[in-house]
């Protein structure tokens, strides 16, 4: 059992050794490997950052309700409560035609948004309410329904709802994650492509190596023990470096989307991965290198024989 | 130790090179395989050593059918044997360390024991202190007994050297058979296959002659009573089993 221990850590070292020893290489392999499981994961972040970004309308459509322009603060209120107490209303919020304005200014990036206002000759935006309804009601018919029922309240100028385009987002959502689930099947064969055509190589640099290990005792697990861990480790680095990657490219994003985070009360529009998640993007890279090593050495290890 | 029954081996192209090879080697024996270049004397060590099946006939080394072992047991036949290769094979981008230490790292000793080992194993062939060397670096002679070190260092109990004194002087071939006789010494059995037949009468030991393909001789010099040269047939070793 310790001599098992120690073999395999040998035989690890050795690799490491190998790796260091042809520098270039090694990374030339391990940018591809990283870059090949960029994609599926970039594109992994992207759809859960889309549906962290549905969620905070926790995958609901809205409905939002624009007040008469000459409508009183007296009378805007008495409406948010009649809304409010309708049974198909789980949440309602109002916003003032002030915080619309602030809303509408984070949004602006022009810097003479003031000016512009006073040619207007004032906030020219009115109150409003946006509804969240229930569960139940949270499908077109019914809200369609909701719709017909609210706009009947006096004061109301129009309702706006953003069915069709949570439906649409949802679609693009879907589509996009299977065009996803495609690539990454592609890109992992290609990773194993690409790796096992890097044992193929080692072993036919190795074959001397191989052909006397094989005369003097060594069996066909130890002959191929090097070119797995080698196979393996390539994978494990490619996923770590991907991560990095990744963490530049949700850095480099992100600043950008901040302002918009803000209006939806998060910190970060992008998604975080999880501890789970980096671990099976390393397991990923890790089992690719290790299969596709598997696989190469099968095809091309029992052709070298001892003369 | 080593028995071959009616051995036959034709190689793909149709060339045989061994042809109905009998013989039996005892434990502890010293024997040297001689004969014409193209004799078949390396065809017959790459049959014990399983690098070669044979076309017919039976193998046995320490009653162990050789032809009828299964690839996964092959590893562990080769355990048993220490070989000195016509070519070397030794790695010329290793150290003479990593060379000899080979046979002790395929078994999984740990480091400490195959350092131990090492140097106490090119002691012995006389290359202490040539470890960090690659052996592209050294002699021929020297080369050499890297590969008996490596040979000897899993003290295997039968040693199989091809040609160990192939371009070598006279004295450093003296040195060089000195050390499998030391070898011998300690009951390790020995098989050197040679065409330098000054060695086959310097030590006087059995003697089986290969001639294209055929064995034509197995002679028994007797260095008690007869001087060196004057060899006799053989007949100790004739048990026919099975
Ligand atoms: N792989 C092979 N395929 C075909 N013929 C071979 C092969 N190996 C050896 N032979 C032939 O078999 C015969 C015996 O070869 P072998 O190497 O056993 O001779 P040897 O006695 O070791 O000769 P030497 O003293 O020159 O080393 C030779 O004629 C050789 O050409
Ligand atoms: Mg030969």
């Amino acid at each position: 059992m310790g001599n098992y221990f120690i073999r395999h850590t040998q035989v690890f070292l050795a690799t490491l050794g190998d790796m260091a020893r042809s520098p270039a290489a090694t990374i030339n392999t391990v940018l591809i490997i990283a870059i090949t499981l960029l994609l599926p994961s970039l594109l992994y972040v992207l759809i859960k950052s889309s549906q962290g970004l549905s969620d905070s309308w926790q995958g609901r459509p809205q409905l939002s309700i624009f007040l008469q322009k000459d409508a009183s603060d007296a009378e805007a209120q008495l409406i948010f409560q009649e809304i409010q107490l309708h049974p198909a209303i789980e949440l309602a919020e109002f916003v003032t035609p002030k915080q619309a304005l602030e809303e509408f200014r984070l949004l602006s990036e022009t810097a003479s948004f003031d000016e512009e206002l006073e040619f207007l000759g004032g906030n020219p935006l009115p109150a409003s309410i946006v509804l969240m309804p229930n569960k139940q009601s949270a499908n077109s018919e019914n809200l369609t329904e909701l719709k017909d029922q609210l706009s009947k309240i006096d004061g109301i100028d129009t309702i706006r709802l953003d069915l069709d385009w949570t439906e649409r987002f949802n679609a693009i959502i879907g589509t996009v994650s299977r065009i996803g689930l495609l690539l990454s099947i592609l890109l992992g064969l290609g990773l194993v492509l690409i790796v096992g055509n890097t044992i193929k190589l080692l072993i036919h640099n190795r074959r001397d190596e191989i052909e006397v290990t094989k005369l003097v005792g060594g069996t066909n697990i130890f002959v191929r023990r090097p070119f797995l861990y080698y196979g393996t480790l390539l994978g494990l680095l490619g996923a770590l470096f991907s991560l990095a990657f990744l963490l530049l490219a949700a850095g480099l994003v992100d600043e950008p989307l901040s302002k918009l985070a803000s209006l939806y009360q998060r910190q970060s529009l992008v998604y975080q991965l999880e501890a789970a998640e980096v671990a099976a993007i390393i397991v990923a890279g890790g089992a690719l290198g290790w299969l596709a090593a598997r696989w190469s050495v099968a095809q091309h290890l029992w052709r070298i024989k001892p003369r | 130790m080593i028995k071959l029954s009616h051995i036959n081996k034709r190689y793909p192209n149709g060339h045989e090179a061994l042809k109905d090879v009998s013989f039996h080697i005892e434990p502890g024996e010293m024997v040297f395989l001689a004969g014409h270049s193209g004799a078949g004397k390396s065809t017959l060590f790459k049959l014990i050593t399983r690098i070669e099946k044979p076309t017919s006939g039976q193998i046995f080394i320490d009653k162990k059918n050789v032809s009828r072992l299964s690839e996964a047991k092959v590893p562990f036949l080769r355990r048993e044997i220490g070989v000195i290769f016509q070519d070397h094979k030794l790695l010329m981008d290793r150290t003479v360390f990593d060379n000899v230490a080979l046979p002790l790292i395929v078994i999984g000793m740990p480091h400490d024991e195959i350092k131990k080992r090492v140097r106490a194993a090119l002691g012995k062939v006389g290359l202490s202190g040539k470890e960090s060397q690659k052996p592209i670096t050294l002699s021929g002679g020297e080369q050499q007994r890297v590969g008996i070190a490596r040979a000897v260092i899993n003290r295997p109990s039968i040693l199989l050297a091809d040609e160990p004194t192939g371009n070598l002087d006279e004295a450093l071939s003296d040195e060089i058979i000195d050390i499998f006789a030391d070898f011998n010494q300690v009951g390790v059995t020995v098989l050197i296959a040679t065409h330098d037949l000054r060695q086959v009468e310097r030590l006087a030991k059995r003697t089986l002659h290969l001639e294209q393909g055929q064995l034509i001789g197995d002679y028994q010099h007797n260095s008690q009573e007869n001087n060196a040269g004057n060899i006799q047939p053989g007949t100790s070793q004739e048990q026919q089993d099975g």
